[in-house]
């Protein structure tokens, strides 16, 4: 998947795969935005992360006596 | 001194000692909110008949032996997110219009069981998602911002009315207003306090905290707030515990981190300077002082925003498909832009939260706490979107007001804002504290032995 950034229309056909419909006159500040947020996440590309699995749910300490599901 | 001015700790001892009622001190409350309320806006509603009501029962309940505790009679805010049955939970949003709660969160029915009583619901950015809290003014200087999200909440605790406040901090905001407002801002450890009926921005950084004046105040309060919630699924198994601290500002021994990364890069002189001084005084305390690197600094802002966006798009799903003309346009944008992220964005978010961890557990093998500051900067005035430093870089008011929170929130560590002064233009400085998981003991001890060598605050006076 491209890191590069979304055109006006993109942005609306994505919003649009996702379920999201956006009147014309939203495409363009939501391409703007969206593009900001992709690019400061795609840092992240860096990372080289092996086995390391997410952290979707998680105990601050660690560990423990009952899983946080 | 009226009794809106006292401390939470200080109104307890004299509610319990019978020289305050309950209804003395609500009624000073309540008319501090008639005098300052109009022009600092930190209140969505003010419940001023239920306030008088509970307080009269507080009053019945102490003069016939039956004293709850601490926070008996005791006057708050509750972030307009945090649910309290047969009321609206409004988030500050139109989108929330003909909302009424079913039933009261878990925090709202601990604070009700120990006593407290409702002044009303305290303004936030719109469903947190934001820094600055647009409706509420800054308590020091109205021309400038309250801070957010939990803008009303830390404004009422400044100005006197409330005694304390509840927010919430998904990335800075009990802790940003806190600091700016001049008090206390606690975010305990993720899962320590149940979440059970209080609106989300982001379910994997969202944590529930005490606004107050003072870090025994904090204490108290989360005394009452934390324990085990199933119905909250990150809700820990602990047991319950009195986190007031001792009075003993012995700090000898103790291994406070001041990191050489991260918390002193752009952060403007006065601030630096106001920490640096506040620093002094812990090791004056008998602290040692180590210095620290942070690890992973260059991922905070990505995992921050990997996690939070895609969560909170997928908390408003639903309207943001039926009435998205009802959001404000900072926030609808946000929540509109959060669905062009993708599945991998939002794993490589989690895994990166998982390295994070692992570096931040051994960082906690060299010190106890980690003293920064609580921001790197003073308010703003209202309507300034962007800071530049002195090097010459711009950065976003909000990204800069989130950038020394973020940690506390992706690693789930708890972290303590204590006023550490003030620039030449008296706007308040806080001093952040960041401890071990679970190490709220330890990090309120530090907090309060540093508070007491500074003189003890008083409401902001009315400007």
């Amino acid at each position: 998947m491209s890191t590069a950034g979304l055109t006006p229309p993109e942005a609306a056909r994505w919003a649009a795969l996702a379920g999201l419909p956006l009147a014309a006159d939203r495409h363009t500040a939501v391409a703007t935005t969206a593009n900001h947020i992709r690019s400061v996440v795609a840092v992240l590309r860096e990372l080289d992360f092996e086995d390391t699995p997410p952290a979707a749910a998680y105990r601050a300490e660690g560990g423990g006596r009952r899983a946080a599901v | 001194m009226q009794p809106y001015e006292l401390s939470l700790t200080a109104a307890s001892d004299a509610i319990r000692s019978r020289r305050l009622s309950p209804v003395e001190l609500v009624e000073s409350v309540l008319a501090r909110v008639d005098q300052v309320e109009p022009q600092l806006g930190a209140y969505v509603a003010v419940t001023a008949d239920r306030a008088r009501r509970a307080a009269r029962a507080a009053e019945h309940e102490v003069a016939h032996g039956r004293y709850r505790g601490p926070l008996h009679g005791v006057p708050m805010g509750l972030k307009d997110l945090i649910d309290i049955a047969g009321t609206p939970t409004t988030a500050s949003s139109r989108v929330r219009a003909g909302h009424r709660a079913r039933a009261d969160s878990t925090v709202a029915a601990r604070l009700a069981d120990a006593g407290a009583v409702l002044v009303g619901k305290t303004h936030t950015h719109e469903f947190a998602y934001g820094l600055t809290t647009p409706q509420t003014r800054n308590a020091r200087a109205h021309d400038r911002i309250a801070g957010g999200s939990s803008g009303g909440s830390a404004v009422a605790v400044a100005s006197g009315t409330a005694t304390f406040a509840l927010g919430t901090d998904t990335g800075g905001s009990i802790r940003v207003p806190a600091a700016l407002n001049g008090v206390v801002g606690l975010k305990p450890t993720y899962g320590l306090v149940p979440r059970h009926g209080v609106t989300s921005l982001s379910w994997s950084l969202d944590h529930v905290g005490p606004i107050t004046r003072t870090v025994e105040d904090a204490a108290t309060v989360l005394t009452a707030l934390a324990g085990h919630d199933p119905r909250d699924p990150a809700s820990l198994d602990v047991p319950a515990a009195d986190y007031r601290p001792a009075d003993d500002p012995d700090l000898t021994g103790l291994r406070i981190g001041l990191p050489r990364t991260h918390y002193f890069d752009h952060v403007d002189p006065e601030v630096e300077s106001a920490v640096r001084h506040a620093v002094g005084h812990l090791e004056a305390l008998g602290a040692r002082l180590v210095e620290v690197d942070v690890p992973m600094t260059r991922y905070l802002q990505a995992t921050q925003w990997g996690l939070m966006v895609p969560e909170a798009t997928a908390y408003h799903e639903r309207t943001l498909r039926t009435v998205p003309e009802l959001y404000q346009a900072d926030v609808r944008v946000l929540l509109e832009a959060g669905e062009l992220l993708t599945a991998g964005d939002y794993l490589r978010a989690q895994r990166s939260r998982t390295l994070m961890r692992q570096e931040w557990a051994r960082l906690w093998e060299t010190v106890d706490v980690i003293a920064a500051p609580a921001v790197p900067l003073t308010a703003v005035r209202a309507g300034e979107e962007t800071v530049t430093w002195p090097d010459g870089t711009t950065e976003g008011v909000s990204d800069a007001l989130v950038r020394l929170s973020a940690p506390a929130n992706i690693t789930g560590v708890p972290a303590l804002t204590v006023p550490a002064g003030q620039d030449a233009a008296d706007l308040p400085i806080g001093l952040q504290l960041l401890g071990r998981p679970l190490g709220e003991h330890t990090l309120l001890r530090v907090g309060h032995a540093f508070e007491r060598t500074r003189p003890t605050p008083a409401p902001t006076p009315a400007a």
